[in-house]
């Protein structure tokens, strides 16, 4: 096995991933929206690269696609929840990739059926090593990542970030002040969406084939550990998370080979997974990285005034 | 096309029943706790495995196999909200913590079914004769069936309406504060409904199980029209469940019957649930809660 290879393959999951943790933050941690199905949007970014670029569109208009037809999608499945409590919505969504699943399951002349399709990569440099095509591969994954990253950082520290802050903090106070809350969530709702079809299109042409198997609810529950533990609200803690859950699942990969153990690792895997989210929940709900207080100059004066009186009433 | 529509019938009120009773213990932990409990799903996969074990691979029989699963499940979904779901509800977890927690039990419970029980699937051994009544075929299982649902369902009514066990069930689904006010010892209430709704899935498991296959997807494969029969009926009702469990098995029955006049495939059965849930999600969230009595 050639380990650099293996690690820079490593890379390309934690760079997908990535993507769809910084999604989900989006939805989660910012805004407050249980997006319990992920994997749909994911799905949706990855069949409709993979159909489009069938048809020879170039890469990036595949990619682009990809996220339109998931953000539509999200408007689409979320109106009808959003104005209602948190839980209508992740069972909404929820349900939404099982059948969506079942849809590209049974629809053989679209989508493949079980055996699903094949796509062509995004880029293809003829005659190269696989190290090199993997680099590339790194490249396109990472641009799409950094974009992202950078998009969610600018939104939630902007004065729009503030408003689904103060939404998910309290969404009657925050809809006494004018902000339309539903308006904010389906808005976030689709944007997360829209980057869950980025992630989607990068994995179909990386794999190079997709499958209805590769989109289990369990990817959901996977994006929702890298959240929950690297932290909710902030953009690096989720990208640490990411990083260390696909670590932790390559690792118990490898460990699988060399480790006898009295139940099948691959069962152990999950049991872990849930046992790690409970123990997240119960002693660490903030996870490893804390939300960064909001900081802006008219805050800052008034908390400088505040303690100003302090000093002079004191 | 030839459609016995005595039979469709006849399987619409059996499918009724095996949602009815799957359905039942969520919809009450839903309104009682306030939380969609996601690892219902698995109390259902645990009944079937469950069944397998005593009533086949032990050779116990049908009854047997129905008691001994419905209490020890039942005692399962206790200690799950007791050992995870009330203690973070005390530390003050959002409900989107709480449905996270109960994803995160889903996972922990079918794996470790698919540990003991390994993911190949298991079919119950014995075969129920089947014989005709009239234009219906039927077998003896789908007659428990249906007499264990609507035992439920008359037993069910005269506990709420009549003892004071239903009386503070009743109490605390509706205004869980005046319960307490009141003196009703609301915890225990609370406890009771888990127990019983937990029982109740793993019995809708071994029926499922006898009707399919066994294996850690069991109850995660029906858990959509649960949820659907959960929504329509009004989260928290029971007789609303009633209704809503037999509303969505006559739309799955005939649905199937008009998804293969069309062409389509039938495993789009699940679809129709989807689409029942999304129609009550616009039209009224509330469900059907409007027409029957809170309990």
């Amino acid at each position: 096995m050639d380990l650099l290879l293996y690690g820079l393959d490593l890379l390309v999951f934690i760079g997908i991933f990535g993507i769809l943790a910084i999604s989900l933050n989006l939805e989660f941690g910012f805004s407050g929206l249980a997006n319990f199905g992920k994997v749909a949007f994911f799905l949706i970014g990855a069949y409709t690269y993979a159909l489009l670029s069938q048809i020879g569109l170039p890469f990036y208009l595949c990619l682009i696609s990809g996220a339109l037809v998931a953000a539509i999608f999200g408007l689409l499945i979320s109106l009808p929840a959003l104005r209602l409590r948190a839980d209508y919505l992740a069972i909404v969504v929820l349900a939404f990739g099982e059948i969506l699943r079942l849809i590209v399951k049974s629809e053989a002349w679209l989508a493949g059926g079980d055996w699903g399709l094949s796509v062509s990569p995004a880029i293809s440099i003829t005659g190269v090593s696989p190290r090199v095509d993997l680099l590339v591969n790194i490249a396109l994954v990472f641009s799409c990542l950094l974009i992202c990253f950078v998009v969610a950082q600018l939104l939630s520290n902007s004065p729009y970030g503030r408003v689904i802050r103060a939404i998910r903090e309290d969404e009657v106070a925050a809809e006494a002040l004018g902000k339309n809350r539903a308006r904010y969530k389906v808005q976030i709702f689709m944007l997360g969406s829209a980057m869950a079809g980025v992630a989607g299109g990068l994995y179909a042409q990386y794999l190079q084939a997709i499958v209805p198997m590769l989109f289990l609810p369990i990817i959901t529950f996977t994006i929702w550990i890298m959240v929950l533990v690297g932290g909710p609200a902030n953009n690096w803690g989720v990208l640490v998370g990411a990083a260390l859950v696909e670590v932790f699942e390559r690792g118990a990969n490898i460990a699988k080979d060399y480790i006898a153990l009295p139940i099948d690792p691959s069962n152990l895997q999950y049991i872990l997974f849930g046992v790690l989210i409970l123990l997240v929940l119960f002693y660490r709900p903030q996870g490893l990285f804390k939300e960064i207080p909001i900081k802006t100059r008219a805050l800052e004066a008034v908390r400088h005034a505040r303690e100003q009186i302090k000093g002079e009433g004191g | 096309m030839d459609v016995n529509w005595a039979q469709v019938l006849f399987n619409s009120a059996i499918t009724g029943s095996l949602y009815l009773l799957g359905a039942v213990g969520l919809t009450l932990t839903y309104g009682l706790s306030s939380f969609p409990n996601f690892a219902h799903a698995e109390f259902i996969t645990l009944g079937a495995f469950l069944g397998y074990t005593i009533g086949t691979q032990l050779g116990l029989g049908l009854p047997i196999a129905l008691v001994v699963t419905f209490f020890t499940a039942g005692l399962v979904g206790l200690l799950c909200y007791r050992g995870i779901f009330q203690p973070l509800a005390k530390r003050g977890a959002t409900i989107i913590h709480l449905m996270v927690a109960s994803i995160a039990l889903s996972f922990i419970l079918r794996y470790s079914m698919g540990a003991i029980w390994s993911w190949k699937p298991y079919y119950f051994a014995s075969s129920w004769a089947a014989f005709d009544v009239g234009p219906l075929r039927v077998t003896g299982l789908w007659l428990w069936l249906i007499a264990i649902a609507v035992g439920l369902a008359i037993v069910m009514h005269l506990g709420l309406v009549k003892t004071r066990m239903g009386k503070a069930i009743r109490a605390t689904s509706s205004n869980p504060d005046l319960a307490l006010a009141s003196g009703i010892n609301i915890n225990k209430v609370i406890l009771i409904t888990w127990f019983v709704g937990a029982g109740l899935a793993a019995v809708a498991g071994i029926f499922r199980g006898a009707d399919t296959q066994i294996w850690p997807l069991t109850g995660w494969d029906i858990i959509l029209p649960i949820f659907a029969v959960t929504i329509l009926g009004g989260i928290g009702n029971f007789y609303g469940a009633i209704a809503s469990a037999f509303i969505i098995g006559l739309a799955e029955n005939f649905g199937v019957v008009g998804l293969m006049a069309l062409g389509l495939s039938t495993s789009y059965r699940l679809g129709i649930s989807f689409v029942i849930l999304i129609i009550t999600l616009i039209v009224k969230p509330q469900g059907l809660a409007m027409f029957f009595r809170r309990a």
